[in-house]
Protein backbone atom coordinates (compact mmCIF):
# COMPACT_ATOMS: atom_id res chain seq x y z
CA UNK A 1 0.00 0.00 0.00
CA UNK A 2 2.70 2.30 0.16
CA UNK A 3 3.45 3.32 -3.60
CA UNK A 4 -0.35 4.54 -2.91
CA UNK A 5 -0.10 8.12 -1.74
CA UNK A 6 0.09 9.49 -5.22
CA UNK A 7 -3.43 8.06 -6.13
CA UNK A 8 -5.43 11.59 -5.69
CA UNK A 9 -3.53 13.39 -8.18
CA UNK A 10 -2.03 10.84 -10.78
CA UNK A 11 -5.96 9.60 -10.86
CA UNK A 12 -7.20 13.55 -11.91
CA UNK A 13 -10.03 12.83 -9.52
CA UNK A 14 -13.05 15.79 -10.98
CA UNK A 15 -14.45 15.54 -7.51
CA UNK A 16 -12.63 15.17 -3.89
CA UNK A 17 -16.10 15.56 -1.47
CA UNK A 18 -18.75 13.47 -2.33
CA UNK A 19 -21.85 13.07 -0.62
CA UNK A 20 -23.10 9.58 -0.64
CA UNK A 21 -26.96 8.04 0.74
CA UNK A 22 -26.94 5.30 2.43
CA UNK A 23 -30.44 3.46 4.28
CA UNK A 24 -30.26 1.81 7.69
CA UNK A 25 -29.76 -1.81 7.18
CA UNK A 26 -26.92 -4.03 7.31
CA UNK A 27 -26.42 -3.80 3.88
CA UNK A 28 -24.82 -0.44 4.05
CA UNK A 29 -21.43 -2.00 5.52
CA UNK A 30 -19.14 -1.66 2.11
CA UNK A 31 -19.77 2.08 2.28
CA UNK A 32 -19.93 2.77 5.79
CA UNK A 33 -16.38 0.32 6.41
CA UNK A 34 -14.67 1.67 3.71
CA UNK A 35 -15.10 5.17 5.29
CA UNK A 36 -14.35 4.16 8.58
CA UNK A 37 -11.36 1.66 7.58
CA UNK A 38 -10.09 5.12 5.67
CA UNK A 39 -10.28 3.59 1.79
CA UNK A 40 -12.03 6.45 0.72
CA UNK A 41 -9.50 8.77 1.89
CA UNK A 42 -6.78 6.57 -0.16
CA UNK A 43 -8.45 6.94 -3.25
CA UNK A 44 -8.60 10.61 -2.13
CA UNK A 45 -11.73 11.11 -1.40
CA UNK A 46 -14.29 12.86 1.08
CA UNK A 47 -17.17 11.15 1.61
CA UNK A 48 -19.88 11.90 3.92
CA UNK A 49 -22.26 9.75 4.52
CA UNK A 50 -26.32 10.27 4.77
CA UNK A 51 -28.84 8.13 6.16
CA UNK A 52 -32.18 8.43 4.43
CA UNK A 53 -35.00 7.94 5.93
CA UNK A 54 -36.99 6.31 3.12
CA UNK A 55 -36.19 5.32 -0.63
CA UNK A 56 -39.00 8.03 -2.04
CA UNK A 57 -36.62 10.47 -0.63
CA UNK A 58 -33.00 8.84 -1.61
CA UNK A 59 -34.46 8.22 -5.12
CA UNK A 60 -35.42 12.60 -5.71
CA UNK A 61 -32.37 13.53 -3.46
CA UNK A 62 -30.05 11.16 -6.12
CA UNK A 63 -32.48 12.45 -9.19
CA UNK A 64 -31.70 16.01 -7.70
CA UNK A 65 -27.97 16.13 -7.52
CA UNK A 66 -28.22 16.42 -3.63
CA UNK A 67 -26.32 13.31 -3.25
CA UNK A 68 -23.61 12.56 -5.58
CA UNK A 69 -23.81 8.70 -5.20
CA UNK A 70 -26.33 6.25 -3.67
CA UNK A 71 -27.09 2.99 -1.78
CA UNK A 72 -30.33 1.96 -3.97
CA UNK A 73 -32.68 -1.54 -4.53
CA UNK A 74 -31.33 -3.34 -7.28
CA UNK A 75 -34.60 -2.56 -9.01
CA UNK A 76 -33.94 1.24 -8.58
CA UNK A 77 -31.41 2.35 -11.39
CA UNK A 78 -34.30 0.37 -13.70
CA UNK A 79 -37.54 1.98 -12.59
CA UNK A 80 -36.05 5.07 -12.38
CA UNK A 81 -34.74 5.57 -16.16
CA UNK A 82 -38.00 3.81 -17.30
CA UNK A 83 -39.92 6.76 -15.07
CA UNK A 84 -41.87 4.42 -13.54
CA UNK A 85 -41.88 6.11 -10.18
CA UNK A 86 -41.48 9.55 -9.71
CA UNK A 87 -40.14 11.54 -12.04
CA UNK A 88 -37.92 10.03 -15.15
CA UNK A 89 -33.85 10.57 -14.45
CA UNK A 90 -31.04 8.07 -16.21
CA UNK A 91 -29.37 6.37 -13.35
CA UNK A 92 -26.27 3.80 -13.82
CA UNK A 93 -24.79 1.34 -11.78
CA UNK A 94 -21.37 -0.38 -12.21
CA UNK A 95 -21.16 -1.68 -9.09
CA UNK A 96 -23.62 -4.33 -6.60
CA UNK A 97 -23.07 -3.75 -2.90
CA UNK A 98 -24.79 -6.50 -1.67
CA UNK A 99 -26.57 -10.12 -2.05
CA UNK A 100 -29.27 -11.41 -0.63
CA UNK A 101 -30.01 -10.47 2.89
CA UNK A 102 -34.01 -10.19 3.09
CA UNK A 103 -36.27 -12.24 5.11
CA UNK A 104 -39.95 -13.43 5.26
CA UNK A 105 -41.03 -13.30 9.09
CA UNK A 106 -44.46 -14.18 9.88
CA UNK A 107 -46.46 -12.73 13.58
CA UNK A 108 -46.52 -14.93 16.23
CA UNK A 109 -49.92 -15.70 16.19
CA UNK A 110 -49.41 -16.33 12.38
CA UNK A 111 -46.98 -19.18 12.87
CA UNK A 112 -49.18 -20.51 16.03
CA UNK A 113 -51.51 -21.41 13.50
CA UNK A 114 -49.51 -23.18 11.45
CA UNK A 115 -48.12 -25.08 13.91
CA UNK A 116 -51.79 -25.67 15.45
CA UNK A 117 -52.39 -27.35 11.46
CA UNK A 118 -49.11 -29.32 11.81
CA UNK A 119 -50.70 -30.99 14.75
CA UNK A 120 -48.74 -29.12 17.72
CA UNK A 121 -44.91 -29.33 15.83
CA UNK A 122 -43.31 -26.37 13.77
CA UNK A 123 -42.96 -26.99 10.58
CA UNK A 124 -39.28 -27.37 9.24
CA UNK A 125 -37.46 -24.44 8.01
CA UNK A 126 -37.23 -22.56 5.27
CA UNK A 127 -41.16 -22.71 5.66
CA UNK A 128 -42.93 -23.92 2.91
CA UNK A 129 -45.57 -21.33 1.67
CA UNK A 130 -48.28 -24.01 1.14
CA UNK A 131 -48.69 -22.97 4.71
CA UNK A 132 -49.79 -20.24 3.93
CA UNK A 133 -52.14 -21.66 1.55
CA UNK A 134 -53.58 -23.54 3.98
CA UNK A 135 -53.98 -20.67 5.65
CA UNK A 136 -55.46 -18.43 2.98
CA UNK A 137 -58.20 -21.44 2.10
CA UNK A 138 -59.42 -21.75 5.46
CA UNK A 139 -60.10 -17.85 5.84
CA UNK A 140 -61.54 -18.10 2.34
CA UNK A 141 -63.78 -20.60 3.33
CA UNK A 142 -64.79 -18.35 6.81
CA UNK A 143 -64.94 -15.27 4.68
CA UNK A 144 -62.47 -13.78 6.86
CA UNK A 145 -59.99 -10.73 6.16
CA UNK A 146 -57.18 -12.06 4.01
CA UNK A 147 -53.56 -12.29 5.18
CA UNK A 148 -52.19 -8.87 5.04
CA UNK A 149 -48.56 -8.84 3.80
CA UNK A 150 -45.73 -5.74 3.60
CA UNK A 151 -42.63 -5.34 2.06
CA UNK A 152 -40.69 -2.23 2.19
CA UNK A 153 -41.17 -0.50 -1.34
CA UNK A 154 -42.83 -1.72 -4.57
CA UNK A 155 -40.06 -1.66 -6.64
CA UNK A 156 -38.22 -3.98 -4.46
CA UNK A 157 -36.28 -7.67 -4.44
CA UNK A 158 -38.46 -7.46 -0.81
CA UNK A 159 -41.77 -7.53 -3.24
CA UNK A 160 -40.55 -9.77 -6.10
CA UNK A 161 -39.48 -12.19 -3.10
CA UNK A 162 -42.53 -12.86 -1.26
CA UNK A 163 -44.81 -12.49 -4.95
CA UNK A 164 -42.33 -15.45 -5.78
CA UNK A 165 -42.52 -17.49 -2.20
CA UNK A 166 -45.95 -17.40 -2.07
CA UNK A 167 -46.75 -18.35 -6.21
CA UNK A 168 -44.77 -21.23 -5.45
CA UNK A 169 -47.90 -22.54 -3.48
CA UNK A 170 -50.06 -21.03 -6.43
CA UNK A 171 -51.14 -17.99 -4.18
CA UNK A 172 -52.04 -15.07 -6.28
CA UNK A 173 -50.86 -11.86 -4.68
CA UNK A 174 -53.05 -9.52 -6.55
CA UNK A 175 -56.58 -11.46 -5.15
CA UNK A 176 -55.77 -13.98 -2.53
CA UNK A 177 -53.52 -11.23 0.32
CA UNK A 178 -52.99 -7.68 0.96
CA UNK A 179 -49.60 -6.47 0.51
CA UNK A 180 -48.93 -2.88 2.08
CA UNK A 181 -45.79 -0.96 2.03
CA UNK A 182 -44.53 -0.16 5.54
CA UNK A 183 -40.54 1.15 6.47
CA UNK A 184 -38.60 -1.20 8.19
CA UNK A 185 -38.31 0.46 11.13
CA UNK A 186 -41.92 0.20 11.53
CA UNK A 187 -42.33 -3.41 10.82
CA UNK A 188 -42.01 -4.71 14.06
CA UNK A 189 -44.35 -2.63 15.74
CA UNK A 190 -46.93 -3.53 12.55
CA UNK A 191 -46.70 -6.79 13.35
CA UNK A 192 -46.71 -6.27 16.99
CA UNK A 193 -50.24 -4.42 16.45
CA UNK A 194 -51.46 -7.39 14.74
CA UNK A 195 -51.75 -4.60 11.66
CA UNK A 196 -49.47 -7.04 9.19
CA UNK A 197 -49.84 -10.60 9.51
CA UNK A 198 -46.05 -11.12 8.29
CA UNK A 199 -43.54 -9.03 6.44
CA UNK A 200 -40.04 -9.23 3.98
CA UNK A 201 -37.65 -6.80 4.75
CA UNK A 202 -34.15 -6.79 5.14
CA UNK A 203 -31.78 -7.19 7.95
CA UNK A 204 -31.41 -6.61 10.86
CA UNK A 205 -35.25 -5.91 10.76
CA UNK A 206 -36.44 -9.72 11.12
CA UNK A 207 -33.62 -10.40 13.96
CA UNK A 208 -35.90 -7.94 15.43
CA UNK A 209 -38.92 -9.00 15.46
CA UNK A 210 -37.38 -12.37 16.29
CA UNK A 211 -35.44 -10.41 19.53
CA UNK A 212 -38.63 -8.83 20.28
CA UNK A 213 -41.00 -12.01 20.41
CA UNK A 214 -43.07 -11.02 18.20
CA UNK A 215 -41.93 -12.59 14.63
CA UNK A 216 -41.18 -15.90 13.78
CA UNK A 217 -38.80 -15.63 10.35
CA UNK A 218 -39.54 -18.23 8.50
CA UNK A 219 -37.34 -18.30 5.11
CA UNK A 220 -34.82 -15.88 4.05
CA UNK A 221 -34.43 -14.59 0.40
CA UNK A 222 -31.26 -16.71 -0.44
CA UNK A 223 -34.11 -19.65 0.28
CA UNK A 224 -35.79 -18.08 -2.41
CA UNK A 225 -33.50 -16.61 -5.20
CA UNK A 226 -30.43 -18.03 -5.98
CA UNK A 227 -27.74 -15.85 -5.06
CA UNK A 228 -29.08 -12.18 -6.34
CA UNK A 229 -27.82 -8.58 -6.25
CA UNK A 230 -29.91 -6.81 -3.42
CA UNK A 231 -28.28 -3.12 -3.40
CA UNK A 232 -26.07 -1.31 -5.99
CA UNK A 233 -24.51 1.84 -5.97
CA UNK A 234 -26.04 4.25 -8.36
CA UNK A 235 -24.79 7.04 -9.91
CA UNK A 236 -27.05 9.29 -12.81
CA UNK A 237 -25.71 9.34 -16.12
CA UNK A 238 -24.68 12.50 -15.91
CA UNK A 239 -22.35 12.29 -12.81
CA UNK A 240 -20.82 9.45 -14.31
CA UNK A 241 -20.09 11.56 -17.64
CA UNK A 242 -18.93 14.37 -15.51
CA UNK A 243 -16.82 12.47 -12.94
CA UNK A 244 -15.91 9.32 -15.14
CA UNK A 245 -12.32 9.47 -13.01
CA UNK A 246 -13.99 10.04 -9.37
CA UNK A 247 -16.43 7.01 -9.95
CA UNK A 248 -13.87 4.60 -10.88
CA UNK A 249 -11.74 6.00 -7.30
CA UNK A 250 -15.19 5.49 -5.46
CA UNK A 251 -15.55 1.89 -6.60
CA UNK A 252 -12.18 1.23 -6.11
CA UNK A 253 -12.64 2.29 -2.19
CA UNK A 254 -15.71 -0.14 -1.79
CA UNK A 255 -14.84 -3.17 -3.77
CA UNK A 256 -11.92 -2.77 -0.79
CA UNK A 257 -14.30 -2.80 2.02
CA UNK A 258 -16.13 -6.04 0.23
CA UNK A 259 -13.37 -8.04 -0.04
CA UNK A 260 -12.31 -6.70 3.84
CA UNK A 261 -15.96 -8.10 4.44
CA UNK A 262 -15.47 -11.32 2.92
CA UNK A 263 -13.63 -12.68 6.58
CA UNK A 264 -16.13 -13.37 9.66
CA UNK A 265 -13.39 -11.57 11.74
CA UNK A 266 -13.99 -8.79 10.48
CA UNK A 267 -18.00 -9.36 10.22
CA UNK A 268 -17.94 -8.87 13.99
CA UNK A 269 -16.01 -5.56 14.06
CA UNK A 270 -18.74 -4.27 11.07
CA UNK A 271 -21.63 -5.00 13.65
CA UNK A 272 -19.95 -2.79 16.56
CA UNK A 273 -19.52 0.07 13.61
CA UNK A 274 -22.75 -0.47 12.51
CA UNK A 275 -24.73 0.33 15.38
CA UNK A 276 -23.92 3.92 15.18
CA UNK A 277 -25.69 3.97 11.75
CA UNK A 278 -28.80 1.50 12.66
CA UNK A 279 -29.48 2.33 16.39
CA UNK A 280 -29.58 -1.35 17.96
CA UNK A 281 -27.95 -3.28 19.91
CA UNK A 282 -25.20 -6.02 18.46
CA UNK A 283 -27.45 -8.99 19.09
CA UNK A 284 -29.76 -7.62 16.63
CA UNK A 285 -27.16 -6.93 13.78
CA UNK A 286 -24.65 -9.29 14.17
CA UNK A 287 -26.14 -12.65 13.20
CA UNK A 288 -26.75 -11.75 9.89
CA UNK A 289 -23.66 -10.85 9.10
CA UNK A 290 -22.09 -13.95 10.23
CA UNK A 291 -24.17 -16.16 8.39
CA UNK A 292 -26.92 -16.44 10.87
CA UNK A 293 -30.48 -16.81 10.48
CA UNK A 294 -32.48 -15.65 13.95
CA UNK A 295 -35.94 -18.18 13.74
CA UNK A 296 -37.79 -18.24 17.14
CA UNK A 297 -36.97 -16.44 20.30
CA UNK A 298 -35.01 -19.04 22.08
CA UNK A 299 -34.80 -21.75 19.24
CA UNK A 300 -31.12 -22.50 17.58
CA UNK A 301 -30.71 -19.80 14.64
CA UNK A 302 -30.31 -21.33 11.03
CA UNK A 303 -26.92 -21.45 9.36
CA UNK A 304 -27.23 -19.18 6.16
CA UNK A 305 -23.27 -18.16 5.26
CA UNK A 306 -25.19 -16.04 2.14
CA UNK A 307 -27.56 -14.53 4.24
CA UNK A 308 -25.39 -10.88 3.80
CA UNK A 309 -22.85 -11.28 0.96
CA UNK A 310 -20.94 -8.61 -0.36
CA UNK A 311 -18.41 -10.59 -2.84
CA UNK A 312 -17.85 -13.30 -4.23
CA UNK A 313 -16.74 -14.46 -7.74
CA UNK A 314 -17.55 -11.75 -9.81
CA UNK A 315 -20.62 -10.87 -7.45
CA UNK A 316 -20.04 -7.38 -7.38
CA UNK A 317 -19.84 -7.21 -11.58
CA UNK A 318 -23.64 -5.81 -12.52
CA UNK A 319 -24.49 -8.30 -15.24
CA UNK A 320 -27.07 -7.48 -17.67
CA UNK A 321 -28.84 -10.90 -17.27
CA UNK A 322 -28.96 -9.60 -13.44
CA UNK A 323 -31.14 -6.53 -15.04
CA UNK A 324 -33.30 -8.68 -17.19
CA UNK A 325 -34.44 -10.92 -14.44
CA UNK A 326 -35.46 -7.66 -12.62
CA UNK A 327 -37.65 -6.51 -15.58
CA UNK A 328 -39.31 -10.07 -15.90
CA UNK A 329 -40.02 -9.82 -12.14
CA UNK A 330 -41.30 -6.49 -13.09
CA UNK A 331 -43.61 -7.49 -15.79
CA UNK A 332 -45.01 -10.16 -13.81
CA UNK A 333 -46.23 -7.51 -10.79
CA UNK A 334 -48.07 -5.71 -13.55
CA UNK A 335 -45.16 -2.76 -12.74
CA UNK A 336 -43.69 -2.39 -16.13
CA UNK A 337 -46.49 -1.19 -19.24
CA UNK A 338 -47.18 -2.97 -22.07
CA UNK A 339 -45.95 0.18 -23.93
CA UNK A 340 -42.18 -0.84 -23.97
CA UNK A 341 -41.33 -2.78 -26.53
CA UNK A 342 -38.17 -5.07 -26.05
CA UNK A 343 -35.82 -3.23 -27.84
CA UNK A 344 -36.98 -0.21 -25.41
CA UNK A 345 -36.07 -2.12 -22.54
CA UNK A 346 -32.88 -3.68 -24.57
CA UNK A 347 -31.58 0.26 -24.40
CA UNK A 348 -32.37 0.75 -20.93
CA UNK A 349 -30.46 -2.42 -19.51
CA UNK A 350 -27.67 -1.15 -21.79
CA UNK A 351 -27.75 2.10 -20.43
CA UNK A 352 -27.95 1.15 -16.94
CA UNK A 353 -25.72 -2.05 -16.32
CA UNK A 354 -22.04 -1.29 -16.82
CA UNK A 355 -19.88 -3.55 -16.64
CA UNK A 356 -17.80 -1.50 -18.74
CA UNK A 357 -16.63 0.59 -15.90
CA UNK A 358 -16.44 -1.92 -13.29
CA UNK A 359 -13.57 -3.69 -15.56
CA UNK A 360 -12.20 -0.21 -15.54
CA UNK A 361 -12.17 -0.26 -11.98
CA UNK A 362 -10.34 -3.68 -11.73
CA UNK A 363 -7.95 -1.99 -14.19
CA UNK A 364 -7.24 0.77 -12.40
CA UNK A 365 -7.21 -1.45 -9.43
CA UNK A 366 -4.30 -3.66 -10.80
CA UNK A 367 -2.01 -0.13 -12.38
CA UNK A 368 -1.73 0.70 -8.57
CA UNK A 369 -0.86 -2.76 -7.24
CA UNK A 370 -4.48 -3.10 -4.87
CA UNK A 371 -6.23 -6.39 -6.80
CA UNK A 372 -7.10 -8.52 -4.67
CA UNK A 373 -5.48 -12.24 -4.79
CA UNK B 1 -65.06 22.48 20.47
CA UNK B 2 -68.48 22.25 20.24
CA UNK B 3 -68.81 26.01 19.92
CA UNK B 4 -66.37 26.27 16.43
CA UNK B 5 -68.19 27.17 13.54
CA UNK B 6 -66.71 25.02 10.90
CA UNK B 7 -67.84 25.82 7.23
CA UNK B 8 -68.89 22.88 5.18
CA UNK B 9 -67.69 20.92 3.15
CA UNK B 10 -65.07 19.98 5.45
CA UNK B 11 -61.89 18.13 4.02
CA UNK B 12 -60.04 16.00 6.47
CA UNK B 13 -55.83 16.29 6.94
CA UNK B 14 -53.93 13.53 7.97
CA UNK B 15 -50.56 15.71 9.50
CA UNK B 16 -47.48 12.83 9.66
CA UNK B 17 -45.56 14.70 11.59
CA UNK B 18 -42.97 13.96 14.67
CA UNK B 19 -42.30 17.21 15.64
CA UNK B 20 -45.81 18.21 17.62
CA UNK B 21 -45.40 22.59 17.50
CA UNK B 22 -45.01 22.61 13.88
CA UNK B 23 -48.10 20.34 13.30
CA UNK B 24 -50.20 22.08 16.74
CA UNK B 25 -48.95 25.15 14.92
CA UNK B 26 -50.51 23.98 11.31
CA UNK B 27 -53.67 23.16 13.40
CA UNK B 28 -54.13 26.76 14.82
CA UNK B 29 -53.42 28.09 11.05
CA UNK B 30 -56.77 25.85 9.87
CA UNK B 31 -59.14 26.85 12.49
CA UNK B 32 -62.24 28.12 10.97
CA UNK B 33 -61.66 26.61 7.13
CA UNK B 34 -62.83 23.91 5.86
CA UNK B 35 -59.92 21.94 6.63
CA UNK B 36 -60.46 19.54 9.59
CA UNK B 37 -56.94 18.38 10.80
CA UNK B 38 -56.06 14.89 12.31
CA UNK B 39 -52.36 14.32 13.43
CA UNK B 40 -50.30 11.62 13.48
CA UNK B 41 -46.51 11.30 14.86
CA UNK B 42 -44.78 9.33 12.22
CA UNK B 43 -43.09 6.80 14.39
CA UNK B 44 -46.61 5.40 14.68
CA UNK B 45 -46.65 2.11 13.06
CA UNK B 46 -50.70 2.69 12.67
CA UNK B 47 -50.25 4.56 9.66
CA UNK B 48 -52.18 2.52 7.47
CA UNK B 49 -55.15 1.68 9.72
CA UNK B 50 -55.17 5.79 10.24
CA UNK B 51 -55.52 6.40 6.56
CA UNK B 52 -57.87 3.58 6.26
CA UNK B 53 -60.49 5.43 9.24
CA UNK B 54 -59.52 8.50 8.63
CA UNK B 55 -59.99 8.60 4.60
CA UNK B 56 -58.33 12.36 4.51
CA UNK B 57 -58.66 14.10 1.50
CA UNK B 58 -54.99 15.62 1.52
CA UNK B 59 -51.93 14.05 3.35
CA UNK B 60 -49.56 16.50 5.17
CA UNK B 61 -45.87 14.44 6.01
CA UNK B 62 -42.74 15.11 6.78
CA UNK B 63 -40.18 15.02 4.11
CA UNK B 64 -38.00 13.12 6.78
CA UNK B 65 -40.51 10.77 7.85
CA UNK B 66 -40.21 7.36 6.81
CA UNK B 67 -43.38 6.28 5.99
CA UNK B 68 -43.25 8.87 2.87
CA UNK B 69 -42.52 5.20 0.98
CA UNK B 70 -45.97 4.28 2.68
CA UNK B 71 -48.22 7.19 1.16
CA UNK B 72 -46.06 7.13 -2.17
CA UNK B 73 -47.35 3.06 -2.42
CA UNK B 74 -50.80 3.87 -1.70
CA UNK B 75 -51.71 4.81 -5.04
CA UNK B 76 -48.93 2.47 -6.95
CA UNK B 77 -49.88 -1.02 -5.00
CA UNK B 78 -53.04 -0.73 -3.45
CA UNK B 79 -56.71 0.42 -4.72
CA UNK B 80 -56.78 3.82 -2.69
CA UNK B 81 -57.87 6.89 -4.23
CA UNK B 82 -54.64 9.15 -4.68
CA UNK B 83 -54.55 12.12 -2.37
CA UNK B 84 -52.61 15.63 -2.94
CA UNK B 85 -49.74 15.24 -1.14
CA UNK B 86 -48.27 18.19 0.86
CA UNK B 87 -44.75 18.14 2.33
CA UNK B 88 -43.70 19.59 5.44
CA UNK B 89 -39.65 21.03 4.51
CA UNK B 90 -37.22 22.22 7.24
CA UNK B 91 -34.49 22.91 4.48
CA UNK B 92 -35.79 24.85 1.47
CA UNK B 93 -34.03 22.90 -1.36
CA UNK B 94 -35.52 23.84 -4.89
CA UNK B 95 -33.88 21.11 -6.39
CA UNK B 96 -35.67 18.09 -4.08
CA UNK B 97 -39.17 20.19 -4.13
CA UNK B 98 -39.23 20.22 -8.07
CA UNK B 99 -37.76 16.42 -8.32
CA UNK B 100 -40.85 15.67 -5.60
CA UNK B 101 -43.02 17.75 -7.24
CA UNK B 102 -42.58 15.84 -10.37
CA UNK B 103 -42.81 12.70 -7.69
CA UNK B 104 -46.40 13.53 -7.30
CA UNK B 105 -46.11 15.91 -4.32
CA UNK B 106 -48.86 18.40 -4.92
CA UNK B 107 -47.01 21.00 -2.71
CA UNK B 108 -44.54 22.08 -0.08
CA UNK B 109 -44.62 23.99 3.71
CA UNK B 110 -41.32 25.33 4.11
CA UNK B 111 -39.88 25.75 7.51
CA UNK B 112 -40.46 29.39 8.02
CA UNK B 113 -43.55 29.19 6.15
CA UNK B 114 -46.24 32.03 7.58
CA UNK B 115 -49.12 29.54 9.26
CA UNK B 116 -51.11 32.68 8.15
CA UNK B 117 -50.68 30.73 4.23
CA UNK B 118 -51.92 26.93 5.76
CA UNK B 119 -55.20 27.27 4.38
CA UNK B 120 -53.80 28.97 1.02
CA UNK B 121 -50.97 25.81 0.59
CA UNK B 122 -53.94 23.51 0.77
CA UNK B 123 -56.08 25.31 -1.84
CA UNK B 124 -53.44 25.26 -3.93
CA UNK B 125 -52.52 21.81 -3.56
CA UNK B 126 -55.95 20.35 -3.96
CA UNK B 127 -56.16 22.20 -7.32
CA UNK B 128 -52.65 21.41 -8.84
CA UNK B 129 -53.59 17.42 -7.70
CA UNK B 130 -56.78 17.80 -9.35
CA UNK B 131 -55.15 19.25 -12.32
CA UNK B 132 -52.41 16.68 -12.39
CA UNK B 133 -54.85 13.81 -12.26
CA UNK B 134 -56.45 15.23 -14.92
CA UNK B 135 -53.37 15.99 -17.00
CA UNK B 136 -51.99 12.08 -15.95
CA UNK B 137 -55.42 10.39 -17.12
CA UNK B 138 -55.51 12.77 -20.29
CA UNK B 139 -51.85 11.51 -21.11
CA UNK B 140 -52.48 7.98 -20.35
CA UNK B 141 -55.31 7.49 -22.72
CA UNK B 142 -53.32 9.26 -25.06
CA UNK B 143 -50.77 6.50 -24.66
CA UNK B 144 -53.18 4.30 -24.93
CA UNK B 145 -54.06 5.35 -28.02
CA UNK B 146 -50.72 5.62 -29.50
CA UNK B 147 -50.28 2.27 -28.15
CA UNK B 148 -53.28 0.73 -30.03
CA UNK B 149 -52.16 2.00 -33.33
CA UNK B 150 -48.89 0.83 -33.29
CA UNK B 151 -50.07 -2.48 -32.98
CA UNK B 152 -52.70 -1.90 -35.55
CA UNK B 153 -50.13 -0.38 -37.91
CA UNK B 154 -48.41 -3.40 -37.88
CA UNK B 155 -50.78 -5.22 -38.60
CA UNK B 156 -51.52 -3.65 -41.50
CA UNK B 157 -48.24 -3.60 -42.85
CA UNK B 158 -47.92 -7.45 -42.22
CA UNK B 159 -51.29 -7.74 -44.37
CA UNK B 160 -49.92 -5.15 -46.95
CA UNK B 161 -46.76 -7.26 -47.62
CA UNK B 162 -47.96 -11.19 -46.81
CA UNK B 163 -51.34 -10.97 -48.38
CA UNK B 164 -50.63 -8.39 -51.01
CA UNK B 165 -53.41 -5.75 -49.56
CA UNK B 166 -53.93 -2.16 -50.41
CA UNK B 167 -53.58 -0.24 -47.00
CA UNK B 168 -57.20 0.70 -47.23
CA UNK B 169 -58.15 -3.17 -47.43
CA UNK B 170 -56.00 -4.18 -44.63
CA UNK B 171 -57.40 -1.62 -42.69
CA UNK B 172 -61.01 -3.04 -43.42
CA UNK B 173 -59.93 -6.29 -42.88
CA UNK B 174 -59.09 -5.94 -38.90
CA UNK B 175 -61.73 -3.78 -38.64
CA UNK B 176 -64.38 -6.19 -39.63
CA UNK B 177 -62.69 -9.03 -37.50
CA UNK B 178 -62.93 -6.40 -34.61
CA UNK B 179 -66.42 -5.93 -35.20
CA UNK B 180 -67.45 -9.88 -36.09
CA UNK B 181 -65.47 -10.70 -32.73
CA UNK B 182 -66.69 -8.11 -30.62
CA UNK B 183 -63.30 -7.34 -30.08
CA UNK B 184 -61.07 -4.29 -30.19
CA UNK B 185 -58.58 -3.46 -32.94
CA UNK B 186 -56.24 -4.01 -30.81
CA UNK B 187 -56.81 -7.41 -29.64
CA UNK B 188 -57.47 -8.06 -33.20
CA UNK B 189 -53.78 -6.65 -34.70
CA UNK B 190 -52.20 -8.42 -31.93
CA UNK B 191 -53.97 -11.68 -32.55
CA UNK B 192 -52.67 -11.31 -36.23
CA UNK B 193 -49.38 -10.55 -35.60
CA UNK B 194 -48.58 -13.33 -33.59
CA UNK B 195 -50.65 -15.61 -36.02
CA UNK B 196 -48.63 -14.78 -39.25
CA UNK B 197 -45.10 -14.42 -37.20
CA UNK B 198 -45.97 -18.49 -36.45
CA UNK B 199 -46.72 -18.92 -40.07
CA UNK B 200 -43.90 -17.17 -41.37
CA UNK B 201 -41.40 -18.88 -39.17
CA UNK B 202 -41.03 -15.99 -36.57
CA UNK B 203 -39.97 -13.78 -39.43
CA UNK B 204 -42.35 -10.65 -39.46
Amino acid sequence: MNNFNGVASTLKLEQTKLDIGIVALTDCAPLVMAKHLGLFEKWGLDVSLHTQPSWATMRDRLHANLLDAAQVLAPMPLSSSLGLNGAKCELITAFNLSMNGNGITLSKSIFEQIVALNDGTPPSFPLSSNWIAKLVKQRQSKGAEKLKFAAVYPFSCHFYQLRDWLAQADIDVDRDIDVVIVPPTNMTEALRNNEIDGFCVGTPWNAKAVRAGFGVTVITSCDIWDDAPEKVLAVTKKWQQNNPNTFLALMAAVQQACDWLLSTANRFETARILQEYLHEPLDVIAPSLIGSCLTIEGHSPREIPAYNRFVSDSANMPKKSQGQTLLNKMRNAGQLPHAFTDSDLNAVLNSVYRDDLYQQMQDIMTQYGEAKG
Amino acid sequence: MAVTKKPTPLLTVLIIDDDMDRAATFEDALLDTPYEVKHLAHTSASLLKEVEKTEPDIILIDIESPSRDTIESLSTISAYNPKPVVMFSEQDDPELMQQSIKAGVSAYVSGDANPERAKFILDVAVARFNDYQKLKSELNNAKRQLESRKWVDQAKALLIEKQNMTEQQAYSAIRKMAMDNGQKMEDVAKNLISMMQLINGGQS
